[in-house]
């Protein structure tokens, strides 16, 4: 079964950027269920698509990246989510991490590393 | 007591580092960052036709401000992938360099400066409060055949 992946970014240009890059031959085939622009969005989107695998900012309006990487931890324990920010200090990777999140990638990001980092939390 | 002292070297140096980070790694070709300059008046700092800028307080006060034409913006998202050449997008590029600043603002001077929600906006949509009373610097990048520029009017709290 195709593997289902969810963006959340309040940036349109990265949502749309991340979803391009699942094209790549060195993923396994990955069925993008849905585009989040905020936490709100993000946590009602999961709870209907179910994704397996999201990438998750932190700064967004609404409800952030850290109380939704909680939320939907809660709801979806098996999700793997893969925080995606320009907030790179330790403080904030160790609260996500915490919270539920299993990697972090820094922004800006180049489309090898994504592809990497994708890669790492589906092994 | 406390009082407030203008910005280093090393810590201007954070900000034009983080845009040529962000060109580098999300189109394949890296800004040229040219010699910074102090502005005269700091007051008219967004000139360019998109802006993206981050206000901070909290021991620290002043803002910073990247400031592109259209031109260079239609570039960076053909560069990206990105064929959707609309105001949105231009601004969505604006914020998210505003986004990245500060992150690496937030990583150098520590979790005890308090960053507001980055925000973009066009030419002539918004005002920058005059936050800082220290010199403000400009610090020009030249990226393909455009010129871009950063400016940076902060100032760091030093206790006694």
């Amino acid at each position: 079964m195709m593997a289902k992946l969810m963006i959340v970014d309040d940036s349109n240009i990265i949502r749309t950027h991340i979803a391009r890059l699942m094209v790549d031959t060195r993923l396994p085939p990955i069925e993008v269920v849905g585009l989040a622009s905020d936490g709100n969005k993000a946590v009602e989107m999961a709870r209907t698509t179910r994704p397996d695998y999201i990438t998750m900012d932190l700064t967004m309006p609404n409800m952030d990246g850290e109380a939704c990487i909680e939320q939907i931890a809660g709801m979806l324990p098996d999700a793997k989510i893969l925080v995606v920010s320009a907030l790179s200090d330790k403080a904030t990777a160790l609260r996500a991490v915490t919270k539920g999140a299993h990697g972090f990638l820094q922004k800006p990001f180049t489309d090898e590393s994504m592809v990497l980092s994708l890669l790492e939390l589906m092994s | 007591m406390s009082t407030y002292r203008a910005l280093t070297p090393e810590d201007i140096q954070v900000f034009p580092e983080a845009i040529s980070t962000f060109f580098e790694r999300m189109t394949r070709q890296p800004a040229r960052v040219r010699t910074a300059y102090m502005l005269d008046q700091p007051e008219a700092i967004l000139w360019n036709d998109f802006n993206g800028v981050i206000e901070v307080s909290g021991g620290f006060r002043g803002s910073v401000c990247f400031s592109a034409p259209r031109g260079l913006l239609v570039e960076v998202l053909s560069a990206m992938g990105e064929h959707e050449q609309t105001d949105d997008n231009f601004l969505d590029v604006a914020g998210e360099i505003a986004n990245i600043l500060s992150g690496r603002a937030r990583r150098h001077f520590g979790e005890s400066l308090d960053i507001a929600t980055p925000v973009s906006c066009q030419r002539g949509d918004r005002e920058i409060p005059k936050l800082a009373q220290g010199p403000a610097y400009a610090i020009p990048h030249t990226w393909g055949d455009y010129e871009a520029n950063l400016v940076v009017h902060l100032d760091l709290i030093q206790r006694r």
